[in-house]
């Protein structure tokens, strides 16, 4: 098979097939589940086939001129291998998760047709490489979340669905402008071909950063623009782990390496400045999580600190501490979907989120205490677990690049991820029998325990993922290797 | 070949280790054997890699990080010590652990604890060094928790202490394979002349003392005492732990960094050195409990041995690394005592106990020789070791020598008290059946006692064949085996060990018991309100530590509820206001809005105009 086919099957059957979902479930409910899984899956199958083509050091460039700018163009480097294969690796899992966690609800058409449409359109903003592009699956992507948020259709519900999608939006619509004044300056919305511009024609202005920055904080939330993720809790717990954990919040962590790592060099005042975000993003948001009572907002949180560690290590800029921001993401993604998982079958259990009112639950569900155990040990970057040699590598990078005083930040900001991560484990799974619960279906637990055992797997086999990121990393540095 | 049996080393007990998981909680007796025959295993391999010189690179992550071991003097030392304990202390679990829940739990972590402890000392690159310097802390939880039904808070305890500390030790590693240029420890030799080296050499730092238990990470000893299952507390804070910690001290401050007596982190470490000695021993002067007295003693000893190496001349080196194999011998010795009086009694409350020399003699005759081992007196190896920190501290500072000889004064004290509380005096009815604990558990205790005593009568033996090598040219031409040199430091000694008795005797006239023979010490005039308040925990570290997150994390709710408000509240509040200022000019009457249109047509050509 053609690699550029290849790559407009990656994101285009979860697209289409999207679409097709709610049609199918007019047959068959089942088929539909299984439908939407084989989608995201293909996805993924797609996106392994093209690593030993990527990790050769070529690229697939695929490009359809249109009118001012607007141009369809795809690029398939490392990169976006490196994203596709995670996002729909995870996906993968938490679609399996939702068979079973969905199935006493309404609305299942719209859920699955919004998860497979969402990482669709993950993969297409993936493999973008045209701004505008970008934007439209980016929007998408909010769209989507939009409407995974608001499942459950109570008043409170559907409002902060709203706030999630306004902030975000309100923060794509300010980049919108930063887009469009790279294209006044450049003359076109192409990576490639702004990259090749700005090597002549000098930097873009700090404002032009500063516009697209807002819509990168705002989609990862981090501080200022964070509070619509534990807000977002609401939802059902597979689209709280997919949206929170393993793929929407990295799309603008994603979209930072894309522009201002592989192609645009911002000013080196970024390099001060962003880490000095993300390290109060990162405290701050792991001093709410020690506060918290409720499971998911809490979790919700750690989330919005680890983005601080994988934007600091992207801001560093230099090689150990971009790889190590890549491996976070993957590492982040494994285990914070695990935990949002097993935070799920909690809730489910139990009916409570409260994690005051919860205890015990170690003796009636085992696994997916286990589970959860093993995802925090390696949120915590605990060795053997594959989050240690992320956190490892970017606290190694920001030495390598001298700030050692945004370091010890983000070592306080270590500190207390070690802290609330106990504080929650031990208010949940240990202690007295508060309110009973048993354990999930078994295709719930296998899936919180493949994702531990896939966060522990990552750290024993650490040189593929290595291998994988270092490339990716060679190729947006430009270091030959 | 050989090469490869280094590696068995880490793998047999790893694998074991964790086969024991999976073995159902009915087969015990397999569970039994695995656990003593996997131990044996690795001490045989211990006994035949001794003194060898090996090295073996395996790929790991990248050129530079590569699993590389590297098997030398220091560390098939250090293996050695690990098998030994692994295996007694394993032959007594056996017995000790029967009747208990979790058992493939805990002799699983036993074994990985092996493993891990294995790999360190064997690493000779820092990354993975730190790999399984923390893979062990995930033992330590494990090994906590599977003790009484509280006992989960003690290893959160634990885990959150040991945890933090390994952040900076990570930290320490990723600036010193930064400034060195490599990982390799082997390779490492970064002289202490800047903040940047000192700041690394005390990150590391941070991380050894911490592992080593010293103050003030030491808070979670205590509690594990009476939390944890006994054997983990002989295993892992008295015996493991120390050589960890004291070996990974020994390596930063004598390989990794050029530490000297003019270095800033000398004077550091001798600082913490002291503060732990003598602070730690007083708390255990008023323990009430056989195992909470001795793990006050596991952190007070570590001090010694931070003290020794802190020093940085040889005498004290030597001595501190011969304190750190004497303290994991008798200290390991006396919780195995501690152990087999709970077993036969059902209690380690000191109240309770009273007059179990006559019905124990052999735990008796145990626990009397590691006392007076940990008491330094002469001719057990205690004795040899103190009067080598002795004579380094006095080198850098009477200070110094004041707090460890006072240090000595008290831990003879205490231990007075607790072999008069335990095992003279009055036979309480209750236990007026109890009989000597079983073979099994006596042979460990044994054998550690005779190891005591012949590490003492015998110092060349230790001295001159497993510590004073390691040092090798450091050393030039010192001999520290023998008697002391220094004769009016064993005067002192000898003069503040009588003292100890003294006084004790003095306390035992005025209150009339063993127990209570140091009750003039704690009710004294200042020091009783120091102690009731210390009692209260009011200073334990682990507590500000908290106290301080919590303040961290008050502000941080502040900052993000103030954050959450400019977008549900003032973003909120702006809409409405616009939008009701717009509703109000939308009046519905026509003439308005064609002045509207008006106004709006003029300003357009307005612009045009202009421009």
């Amino acid at each position: 098979m053609n690699y550029s086919t290849l790559v407009l099957g990656i994101i285009f059957i979860p697209v289409i097939g999207a679409f097709c979902l709610p049609w199918v479930a007019k047959f068959s409910g089942r088929l539909r589940n299984i439908l939407s899984f084989v989608f995201i899956l293909s996805s993924f199958i797609l996106s392994l086939k093209l690593i030993p083509f990527v990790l050769s050091g070529k690229t697939i460039l695929i490009q359809q001129p249109f009118a001012l700018g607007l141009n369809f163009t795809l690029l398939a480097d490392n990169l976006a291998v490196f994203m596709a294969c995670i996002s729909s690796l995870i996906s993968a899992v938490i679609v399996l998760y939702s068979f079973s966690y969905v199935s006493h609800y309404e609305n299942q058409n719209e859920y699955y047709c919004m998860v497979t449409l969402f990482l669709g359109s993950m993969m297409g903003l993936v493999f973008s490489a045209n701004l505008i592009l970008m934007y439209i699956f980016w929007e998408i992507t909010a769209i989507t979340s939009w409407r995974l948020i608001g499942f459950f259709r109570d008043k409170p519900y559907v409002l902060k669905a709203d706030k999630a999608f306004l902030v975000t939006v309100f923060g794509s619509l300010i980049m919108l402008i930063g887009f469009i004044s790279i294209y006044q300056q450049t003359g076109s919305f192409d990576l490639p071909v702004i990259k090749e511009v700005l090597k002549t024609q000098g930097n873009i202005s700090n404002l032009v950063v500063a516009l697209i920055l807002v819509g990168i904080l705002s989609k990862s939330a981090t501080l200022p623009f964070h509070t619509w993720l534990p807000d977002a809790g609401v939802a059902p717990s597979p689209v709280t782990a997919l949206l929170h954990a393993a793929v929407l919040v990295k799309i603008g962590v994603y979209v930072y390496a894309r522009i201002f790592i592989v192609n645009i060099t911002p000013d080196v005042l970024w390099h001060t400045l962003l880490p000095l975000i993300a390290g109060l993003s990162a405290i701050v948001s792991a001093g709410a999580a020690l506060i918290e009572t409720d499971l998911k907002r809490i979790i919700a949180y750690s989330t919005i600190s680890q983005i601080g560690f994988i934007f600091f290590g992207l801001a560093i800029g230099n090689e150990i501490a971009v790889l190590g921001a890549l491996l976070f993401i993957l590492m982040h993604g494994l285990a914070k979907a695990g935990l949002f998982l097993c935070a799920g079958i909690v809730e489910q259990n139990t009916k409570t989120k409260d994690i005051t009112k919860l205890g015990g639950l170690i003796s009636t569900m085992p696994f997916t205490a286990i589970a959860f155990l093993a995802c925090a040990f390696s949120v915590m970057g605990i060795p053997p677990f594959g989050g240690f040699f992320s956190k490892y590598l970017v606290f190694s990078g920001a030495l390598a690049s001298g700030r050692l005083w945004v370091v010890l930040i983000f070592l306080i900001g270590a500190f207390l991820t070690i802290i609330y991560l106990f504080r929650v484990f031990n208010m949940v799974f240990l202690g007295k029998v508060n309110v009973a619960g048993k354990e999930a279906s078994p295709v719930m637990v296998a899936s919180v325990v493949s994702l531990a055992l896939l966060s522990l797997a990552a750290g024993f086999l650490i040189y593929y993922p290595y291998k994988f990121a270092q490339g990716a990393v060679g190729q947006m540095l430009g270091v030959i290797k | 070949m050989i090469a490869k049996a280094l590696l068995l080393t880490i793998i047999i007990p790893l694998f074991s280790g964790v086969i024991m998981f999976f073995l159902p909680e009915k087969l015990r007796r397999i569970k039994e054997s695995l656990l003593v025959f996997s131990s044996l295993a690795s001490l045989l391999l211990a006994i035949f890699l001794f003194q060898q010189k090996l090295t073996f690179t395996l790929p790991w992550i990248s050129p530079g990080l590569e699993l590389s071991f590297r098997l030398y003097q220091f560390s098939s030392f250090m293996l050695l010590a690990t098998a030994f304990f692994g295996f007694f202390i394993a032959l007594y679990s056996v017995v000790f652990m029967r009747g208990r829940n979790f058992l493939s739990q805990f002799y699983g972590y036993f074994l990985l604890a092996i493993a891990f402890s294995n790999g360190v000392f064997l690493s000779d690159n820092l990354l993975v060094l730190f790999f399984f310097w923390e893979a062990f802390l995930l033992l330590l939880f494990g090994m906590i928790a599977v003790g009484n039904k509280e006992a989960f808070k003690t290893a959160t305890k634990a885990f959150i202490i040991v945890g933090i500390t390994d952040l900076c030790m990570m930290l320490g590693i990723a600036l010193t394979g930064h400034l060195s240029g490599t990982m390799a420890i082997s390779r490492m030799n970064l002289p202490l002349n800047n903040g940047v080296t000192n700041l690394a050499f005390i990150l590391l730092m941070i991380g050894a003392i911490s592992k080593g238990g010293a103050m003030p990470f030491h808070s979670w000893i205590p509690d594990a005492a009476t939390d944890a299952p006994l054997p983990f507390m002989s295993f892992v804070p008295a015996a493991l732990e120390k050589l960890l910690g004291i070996y990974f001290l020994t390596r930063i401050s004598l390989d990794m960094f050029q530490m000297t007596t003019k270095s800033g982190v000398s004077i550091l470490l001798m600082t913490v050195g002291a503060i732990t000695i003598i602070l730690a021993v007083l708390m255990a002067l008023i323990q009430k409990d056989y195992k909470r007295l001795l793990s006050y003693h596991a952190v007070s000893q570590v001090g010694y041995m931070i003290l020794g190496i802190g020093t940085a001349v040889p005498a004290g080196i030597v001595g501190g690394l011969f304190h750190m194999i004497n303290n994991a011998l008798y200290k390991s010795g006396l919780f195995l005592s501690a152990g087999s009086v709970e077993k036969q009694v059902g209690t380690t409350n000191l109240e309770k106990l009273g007059g179990l020399a006559k019905k124990m003699p052999v735990t008796f005759t145990c626990f009397l020789i590691t006392a007076v081992a940990i008491s330094g007196v002469w001719p057990f190896n205690g004795f040899f070791s103190k009067e080598l920190v002795y004579e380094g501290a006095i080198e850098r500072g009477w200070i110094f020598y004041f707090i460890a000889v006072l240090g000595s004064f008290f831990t003879a004290a205490s231990f007075l008290k607790l072999g008069h509380a335990a095992f003279l005096g009055k036979l309480s009815p209750e236990n007026a059946k109890t009989k000597e604990a079983c073979f099994s558990m006596l042979i460990p205790m044994i054998v550690i006692a005779l190891v005591c005593l012949i590490f003492g009568v015998f110092n060349q033996l230790p001295l001159n064949h497993l510590i004073q090598p390691i040092l090798g040219i450091r050393l030039a031409g010192h001999n520290f085996s023998g008697f002391p040199a220094s004769i009016w430091m064993v005067v002192v000694t000898f003069a503040v060990l009588f003292l100890a008795v003294a006084n004790h005797l003095f306390g035992v006239k005025i209150k009339g018991s063993g127990l209570h023979a140091l009750d003039h010490i704690r009710y004294a005039p200042f020091m009783a309100k120091i102690y009731d308040l210390a009692e209260k925990r009011f200073f334990d570290p682990y507590n500000w530590g908290l106290g301080i997150v919590n303040i961290i994390s008050r502000i941080s709710l502040g900052i993000d509820k103030a954050v959450n408000w400019l977008s549900d509240g003032l973003s909120v509040w702006l809409a409405n206001g616009l939008s009701l200022g717009i509703r109000r000019l939308h009046t519905g009457n026509y003439s308005i809005y064609l002045a509207w249109s008006l106004v709006g047509m003029l300003v357009i050509f307005g612009v045009l105009v202009i421009l």
